[in-house]
């Protein structure tokens, strides 16, 4: 992928300040409760993620966004999230974790706009390409909306899979499994074509479905 | 650029989209049941617009165009 300088996103600023208070209180709680094993597809998969990507997860349940968080620790996120959340009594939370709405029954030029000039801006983006909470708690992966190669390939930027293992008891710990950066230019170049990208978001879910495998 | 340079360059931009055949297009296509167009085949049409004729577009939404003619319609707009 032809990335000619990373962009980095600001490492101190004031926007951070409630997501930077409530990551560290919560940090030494959610290691001793969650206990997090992460597993890495491979060395290169350990690898620090720097600069603009794209974090793709399975979607279980409404801790997934801290799972995610977990996974990923030594990164802000900024979570794409339904327009409808920042409606909602909860939007100062949304707004203080930067999160970007985007709106799921039209999904539109702006939202796109707002999630690649993140990226580009060097802020790891994360979302849940499933497009909702799969309720089936059996951790089968549904079809992933083609949105996230659009994102990615606008960006160029780099998509990270990380798959959760479900918990089926609160006390069980909680697995990751994180995957190489997939650059979606590497199938069909930067310009596919709308059936390619279909391809490409298929191509995603079969690595989610290879990361499952090894938790 | 008048409206049937308009539906030129668009059959351009959605044979390169598409699977490199031309699509017959008239005014009256539907987007969506006509054109086989998703909400992200929208977008991304959007996109290969604003690069091929140089304007930007404002906060639309992928259901916002129905036909072909309101596409054209906005890409007029802008151009004038």
């Amino acid at each position: 992928m032809k990335r000619e300088k990373k962009a980095k996103a600001k490492l101190f600023s004031p926007k951070y300040l409630i997501y930077d208070f409530v990551k560290a209180t919560a940090a030494l709680p959610g290691l001793l409760i969650f206990r997090p094993k992460w597993i890495y597809e491979s060395e290169k998969a350990k690898e620090r993620i720097r600069g603009g990507a794209l974090a793709v997860s399975n979607h279980y349940g409404f801790f997934d966004p801290l799972y995610l968080m977990i996974a990923i620790w030594y990164r802000r996120h900024r979570f794409v999230c339904g327009k409808e959340f920042f409606e909602s009594r909860a939007r100062f939370w949304f707004k203080s974790f930067l999160c970007i709405p985007i709106d799921r029954a039209n999904f539109n030029i702006s939202s796109l706009r707002a999630i690649t000039d993140a990226m580009k801006s060097g802020y790891l983006v994360s979302m849940f390409p499933e497009g909702h909470v799969n309720g089936e708690r059996t951790g089968d992966l549904e079809d992933f909306k083609p949105g996230l190669v659009l994102m990615a390939l606008q960006a160029k930027a780099p998509v990270i899979p990380v798959y959760i293992k479900p918990r089926k008891r609160f006390y069980e710990r909680i697995r990751f499994a994180v995957g190489e950066p997939i650059d979606v230019t590497s199938f069909y170049g930067e310009r596919p074509t709308f059936a390619q990208i279909g391809e490409i978001a298929r191509a995603v879910r079969e690595k989610e479905e290879y990361l499952k495998s090894l938790v | 650029m008048n409206r049937t340079e308009i539906i030129e360059k668009l059959r351009e931009i959605l044979a390169a989209a598409g699977d490199g055949t031309v699509p017959a297009l008239s005014e009256d296509s539907n987007l969506a049941s006509d054109l086989g167009l998703s909400s992200v085949s929208m977008l991304y049409m959007v996109i290969a617009i604003e690069e091929e004729f140089g304007i930007r577009f404002d906060d639309v939404g992928a259901s916002d165009f129905v036909l072909l003619s309101d596409v054209v319609d906005y890409i007029e707009g802008k151009l004038r």
